[in-house]
């Protein structure tokens, strides 16, 4: 079965190899605009020897992984705390209705004149765009969970703390979980458009650079780079989601 | 809550308690915000960003829902394009912006691709999810009523995968109008984004908190606007998931 699955995908590759391989006949390799697949290795390349790609995607990880996990934080937060309390819910309702629906990129250039061009703007504005999933889920988690979970709590007299790491989070982890894959990809392209919009560092910095120096072959080169990048993060934050289920499965038996 | 957090931050800057270089209070906020509506250049931006939004995120939904009708339905489609389009899709719209800028240039033309681009995505994948969720019994009965592929398609298919488009139509409409605002900041050099560019650069830091506010009420706008649409056009069972806060 897993060997016909794994068949099945290479074969839905089929137009895109396609798509690259008419592009690399028809393509003319000092195309400014359409250059040929294989000269994108050269500029990629190039890069490398400069000493430029790997420094640049460690930024961006860097920038990513701080900001999703400040996310996290802030949201499961917030999230509990406007699930638990009706009132806190209603005093922010529309405050966040505004913020989320504010498009990332207009933060940008308010964040850089206010924080400057530096690593927390970047972490800053990754925070602001990915935390609203995250906080949305819990929050909804909270109010989707069983009264009697908490009153069971209650009736125990357990802590204001064992309640809340005992109960409160345990039972609501896989709507976090849930929260955190949907705010993955957010993150990440957040990251790239700060990085691009405010040239500071990252791959974001350097495809614009690329693109502002005239140099398409890097641009596309960096185009896939950070497909690939996202294809990792992706299939990672997947894969945890998987492990979650699998113990809350465990659990249950 | 919004509005003591104005006055709050109101007094903290006049009073000078925090002093944040560039940060205006809401009242020079406001000021500005007369100014730009007096002028009419404020209306004239949200326009073009409007327009721009609107027509690709319309353009957009056509061919997702038209090739996620065709992948749904088509299992030879499917398998044999399927994960180009997972590949194609976990790249990042954004890094398309440079490619766009330097393939079109400055241009209207290279906002719209952008949008109509980043647009796409949400509408294909949902409506591929809401096709191949139908149960088989429903595609039984248009068989049974012997209807037309077509009709099959546009009285049993369509309605059925519409709450999975719907949810897609919402999320591709807020992803146009980001996609827009970015594209005008770095490429095209007209509304909203290249308003708080420009006034960014003029050091006009109130101007721009105007452009912020005024592209986040355009995000609030346009989410209510498909929501009411969608309660209007369309029964209500199928609404549920759109009209859901």
């Amino acid at each position: 079965m897993t060997q016909r699955l794994r068949f099945d995908s290479l074969l839905g590759l089929f137009p895109l190899v396609l798509l690259l391989g008419a592009w690399q006949l028809l393509g003319d390799p000092e195309s400014p605009f359409f250059p040929a697949p294989s000269s994108w290795w050269p500029a990629l390349f190039k890069l490398g020897q400069g000493d430029k790609i790997i420094p640049a995607i460690l930024d961006t990880v860097r920038t990513f992984g701080v900001g999703l996990l400040g996310a996290t934080v802030l949201g499961v937060a917030l999230g509990l705390s406007i699930g638990v309390s009706r009132t806190v819910g209603r005093a922010v309702g529309p405050t966040f209705e505004f913020a989320r629906a504010l498009p990332p990129a207009a933060i940008v250039p308010v964040a850089s004149l206010l924080l400057g061009f530096d690593e927390t703007m970047k972490v800053v504005v990754v925070v602001l765009a990915a935390l609203w999933p995250i906080l949305l889920n819990t929050s909804s988690g909270v109010q989707e969970l069983n009264p009697v979970l908490l009153d069971t709590a209650r009736s125990l007299r357990l802590s204001r703390r064992r309640t809340l790491f005992g109960v409160l989070v345990p039972s609501v982890m896989p709507a976090i979980v849930l929260g955190v894959r949907v705010a993955t990809p957010i993150a990440l392209v957040i990251t790239l458009l700060v990085e691009y919009l405010t040239a500071v560092n990252g791959l974001g910095a350097l495809v614009g650079d690329a693109q502002r120096t005239f140099q398409p072959a890097k641009v596309y080169a960096l185009i896939v780079i950070t497909g690939v990048l996202s294809l990792v993060v992706n299939s990672l934050v997947r894969s945890v989601e998987e492990a979650v289920r699998r113990r809350r499965v465990g659990e249950r038996r | 809550m919004l509005l003591a957090l104005a006055v709050l931050w109101e007094v903290l800057v006049r009073f000078k308690v925090a002093e944040i270089q560039f940060l205006p209070a809401p009242s020079e906020i406001a000021t500005a915000a007369q100014d730009a509506l007096a002028g009419g250049e404020l209306l004239g931006r949200i326009a073009h960003t409007l327009g721009v939004t609107i027509l690709g995120w319309g353009i957009a939904s056509t061919i997702g829902v038209a090739l996620g009708l065709l992948l749904g339905l088509s299992p030879l489609a499917y398998r044999y394009s399927m994960t180009s389009f997972e590949v194609t899709r976990a790249i990042p719209p954004i890094t398309f912006v440079p490619a766009a800028l330097l393939v079109f240039g400055f241009s209207l033309k290279m906002e719209l691709v952008l949008v109509i681009y980043g647009g796409i995505w949400p509408v294909l994948i949902n409506t591929i999810g809401g096709v191949r969720s139908i149960a088989p019994e429903l595609r039984d009965v248009g068989r049974m009523l012997r209807l037309s592929r077509l009709e099959t398609i546009r009285k049993v298919v369509f309605p059925a995968a519409l709450p999975a488009i719907l949810v897609g139509l919402r999320l591709a409409l807020s992803l146009c109008l980001v996609l827009a605002i970015v594209a005008e900041m770095v490429g095209n050099p007209a509304g909203i984004g290249n308003g708080l560019i420009s006034a960014r650069q003029a050091l006009q830091p109130a101007l721009m908190f105007v452009y912020v506010i005024v592209a986040g009420l355009l995000g609030v706008a346009l989410n209510a606007g498909l929501r009411a649409s969608a309660r209007a056009l369309l029964p209500g069972n199928v609404v549920k998931d759109v009209a859901a806060p």
